[in-house]
């Protein structure tokens, strides 16, 4: 087998590049044991703009993080790709290729907004298209029911957003646990519920009080006992989000 | 060719500004078919004691008793001899403190009256996304907004500046502020002036917090962990690793932990909406250790950065009127009777019908 920083440099070409993220470059590769398979590596390289220190301890602490949550995932009912290999101290994660488009991609498209709804302006009051509408709803509601499956696991995953989530097949995974943890803390989840609803409002805003709903049916018919508390919390939350001081 | 005049009138927080902008519109059908001219750009800043924050109550009496000597010279610097000529005065509605927004919408009626000029009620943190966008020439950028009151994401949309990130507690300005004040930091020019001449001697990094959730941030456990890493500095006890911390060092790893947060949650809405433009507008924007980071990060992603110096970045006039004239083109007005200010007005609440 060759060594990783080798392979890594082998890896780091512009054609192997599937996605640069906000923190990691992923670029599609060979298994490391099992060549005739396909898999990804994620890679997060040293971020020049912050202190070595802090990147050093960041690039660690989330790789190592990430990995763990793939491997409690693993054993789960919840559908996140599967871990392959780690190699923290070089900031790598090997793991499965999930084929297929992000949540907000495929959003877009069914919208019929190709160019991305964040570049293009459009008009404000069109309406969902018929047809669609039973598909965005019973996918919207899949992929919440696979976020309840995930914090009934008491994973926080740290970034939902519509690009956090691929669809393989129609069905929903969940990708990028970067900035993923452990809690049984309502707060904590309540947050990962505040961060993917503003998601949905700047990303898919012209129906996104709708999207949320079909999100939250999803999810509330998953989370059991414990959904009380959440979405207690989850009221608190929005209010610190609105009432926020606003001066400058 | 057309020109239109528009006088901007803003004191939301503790800078009183007033200025005068002119649009020349060359091609009426282009969203960009005018050239912007600066008539003046005046301000006056309410500076209390080191250890001292700016209550509303005694801003709200700085800007009452100076109101009317900054119009005067605001006016005489832009030669304008007879307001009447004036096509709208644009004031800041909201988001900021109460008094002091009220204190300066009462001159802005007061004039418009006079001289029988419409009002033009604008959103503060548009007029500062505006005015970046038009000094700097970026097109269409994720916007990084700053300052002591807000820290938000921000990116265009469907006539809207969306909010895709912001803090979910405290701003990123108003941490440095109160870390200031139990340092009493000077506030002359600015606390967060101070805090960074300081951090540029720092040398030790002291591990801070690091809370980011997404695209949204946290800051008020940054704060409170730095107060108490403060307080134990003068109480003389504090030390890590074997070296005796200094003021300049939890200044320098104040900002470089709270900077690294917020060009994270940037980069990272960039990805989201594949964007290669960063524009940063807020008082903390004129901060050059954020600039350069953000610089850096944006190298890296083959983009560019974008951001103005103290004229326009701390809070002013100009982007006032110069927001007030776009939506007045359009055809805005805000009657007599709809102008009181709001305390919290949201970014995307405004109908950004300039854009296309």
């Amino acid at each position: 087998m060759i060594t990783l920083p080798e392979q890594l440099e082998k890896l780091s070409k512009q054609e192997n590049l599937i996605a640069q993220g906000a923190e990691s470059l992923v670029y599609s590769a060979q298994h490391p044991y099992l060549p005739q398979q396909e898999c990804i590596v994620k890679y997060r390289p040293k971020k020049p703009y912050r202190l070595p220190e802090l990147d050093a301890q960041l690039s660690k602490h989330r790789t190592l993080a990430e990995a763990r949550v793939l491997q409690k995932l693993a054993l789960g009912d919840v559908e996140v790709p599967h871990l392959v290999f780690i190699d923290a101290k070089n900031g790598l994660i090997y793991m499965e290729k999930i084929e297929g488009l992000s949540v907000k991609q495929w959003i877009w498209n069914e919208e019929g907004d190709t160019e991305g709804g964040a570049q293009e302006a459009g008009d404000k009051s069109r309406s969902l298209p018929d047809g669609d509408v039973s598909s965005l709803k019973d996918t919207l509601v899949l992929v919440g029911q696979e976020i309840g499956k995930l914090h009934k696991s008491d994973i926080v995953h740290g970034d939902l957003t519509t690009s956090n989530v691929m669809l393989r097949d129609g069905k929903p995974v969940i990708i990028d646990f970067g900035l993923a943890s452990v809690s049984t803390l309502a707060e904590d989840k309540a947050v990962d519920l505040y961060v993917m609803e503003r998601a949905v409002l700047s990303t898919h805003p012209v129906h996104s009080q709708q999207y949320c709903d079909w999100l939250f049916e999803g999810y509330l018919a998953v989370v059991g006992k414990s959904q009380k508390e959440v979405m207690r919390k989850l009221e608190d939350v929005r209010q610190r989000g609105r009432k926020r001081s606003m001066l400058g | 060719m057309t020109t239109y005049l528009s006088l901007g009138l803003e004191g939301s927080a503790n800078k009183l500004g007033v200025g005068v902008i002119k649009h020349t519109v060359t091609d009426a059908n282009a969203e960009n078919g005018f050239s912007t001219d600066i008539l003046s750009n005046i301000r006056d800043t309410y500076i209390t004691p080191p250890g001292e924050g700016f209550l509303p109550r005694d801003t709200a009496r700085h800007h009452r008793n100076w109101v009317v000597r900054i119009i005067k010279r605001a006016l005489d610097e832009a030669k304008i001899s007879d307001p009447t000529k004036l096509h709208c005065i644009s004031f800041t509605q909201g988001p900021g403190m109460g008094a002091p927004l009220q204190s300066v919408v009462i001159a802005a009626r007061t004039i418009a009256q006079m001289w029988g000029v419409p009002l033009v009620g604008v959103n503060h943190c548009v007029g500062h996304i505006e005015m970046g966008r038009t000094i700097t020439g970026a097109t269409n950028p994720v916007v990084l907004y700053v300052s002591g009151g807000n820290t938000q994401v921000i990116a265009y949309s469907k006539q809207r500046y969306r909010i895709f990130g912001e803090t979910l507690d405290i701003a990123v300005g108003n941490c440095l502020d109160r870390f200031a004040r139990v340092l009493k930091i000077p506030n002359a020019p600015s606390p967060g002036y101070n805090i960074e001449q300081l951090a540029k001697k720092g040398k030790k990094y002291v591990p801070l917090p690091y809370t980011v959730k997404g695209m949204d941030l946290s800051m008020s456990g940054v704060l409170q962990f730095v107060e108490s890493l403060a307080k134990r500095f003068q109480a003389g006890d504090l030390v890590v690793d074997g070296h005796q911390v200094t003021a300049e060092d939890l200044c320098f790893s104040l900002q470089e932990t709270l900077f690294a947060m917020l060009v994270e949650i940037t980069e990272r809405a960039m990805a989201h909406v594949n964007s290669q433009q960063v524009l940063i507008v807020g008082g903390v924007g004129c901060n050059e250790r954020l600039q350069e980071m953000m610089g850096i990060m944006a190298r890296d992603r083959n983009g560019s950065v974008y951001a103005t110096d103290e004229r326009f970045c701390i809070d002013n006039g100009i982007m006032i009127a110069h927001a007030g004239l776009l939506a007045w083109r359009q055809g805005f007005e805000t009657k007599m009777e709809k102008t009181q200010c709001t305390q919290r007005f949201r970014t995307d609440e405004v109908l950004v019908d300039w854009r296309v």
